[in-house]
């Protein structure tokens, strides 16, 4: 038995989709700042910019994600698809019929900061599957990048 | 606070901790659009296996982050971060994080450090094992 079918195989290092963020809102570092700091109070240099300007203004926390709820592209109607969750279907392919999808592992490298402003263009490929026998019997594991 | 001039292999950064409650994941959930119901629904969590909700995994990377900046400082560059999911951090538990550097060089008028972290729940379960690099101005 396997997850892995040779339509999914024809899909590794396709872009399975491009997204383009709306203009980056200060309100909407504040609120992720906050979320993540909970129940501490969020650092000064995410919402004081008097404060932040000694250090060039107010940046995004770096794990910050632009595209959460809502993107310029795509659109909510065109595809219908989650902005948090990655299936095959979007690019054409029978998804795997599996129980749970379960995030393992995160490699972030991270170059200029986000700023208020900013709109953020990024790119999803499938780049592997690999399988392996877990808790829950076998596992499918797809790394994007 | 972290002083690029005092870094030596082997300190060990201010540890991290939250707890694992819905009031912690709900306010992530409502800013990452995050609202899986193995995050807060026990039924669902079951279903899948797992014994009670879990936190969700770019809320475990956001604290390492956090974790960073609260040491390193408004100033530091977080150049990079990793995290290797290994257990839940399950509802009802507790979470400490910490780290320890490997590594410092001197590269293009920045101090930079290089980081083992990991998470422990308090049952002693390993959460999550990780590594970030830190640039300080020189």
């Amino acid at each position: 038995m396997s997850w892995i079918t040779d339509e999914m195989r024809g899909i590794v290092g396709k872009v399975m989709r491009e997204a383009v963020s709306h203009p980056i809102a200060l309100s909407d570092i504040r609120k992720w700042a906050m979320a993540v700091y909970w129940p501490e109070p969020l650092p000064r240099q995410y919402w004081d910019e008097d404060y932040a300007a000694q250090f060039g203004g107010i940046v995004a926390p770096e794990d910050f994600n632009p595209f959460a709820w809502m993107a310029a592209k795509p659109t909510p109607d065109d595809p219908p698809v989650s902005m948090s969750a990655f299936r095959e279907s979007e690019l054409g392919v029978e998804t795997p019929d599996y129980k749970a999808i379960l995030l393992t592992e995160i490699r972030a490298r991270h170059g200029a900061p986000m700023r208020p402003g900013d709109v953020i263009r990024c790119v999803w490929k499938i780049s592997d599957y690999m399988e392996r026998e877990g808790r829950m019997g076998l596992m499918l594991y797809t790394t994007l990048s | 606070m972290g002083d690029p001039r005092t870094l030596a292999v082997g300190d060990e950064i201010p540890a991290f901790s939250r707890e694992g409650t819905v009031h912690h994941w709900n306010r992530f959930a409502a800013v990452n659009y995050e609202f899986a119901g193995h995050h807060w629904d026990d039924d669902v969590a079951r279903h899948e296996g797992f014994p009670a909700p879990f936190a969700m995994a770019p809320l475990l990377h956001a604290y390492l982050h956090a974790m960073l900046r609260q040491w390193a400082g408004p100033s530091a560059r977080i150049a990079a971060v990793g995290i290797r999911l290994r257990s839940p951090f399950l509802k009802g538990c507790s979470m400490t994080a910490g780290g320890r550097i490997t590594a410092v060089r001197t590269k293009a008028g920045e101090t930079v450090a290089e980081l083992e972290l990991w998470m422990d729940d308090d049952t002693g379960a390993r959460l999550s094992t990780g590594t970030a690099t830190v640039a300080f101005p020189s």
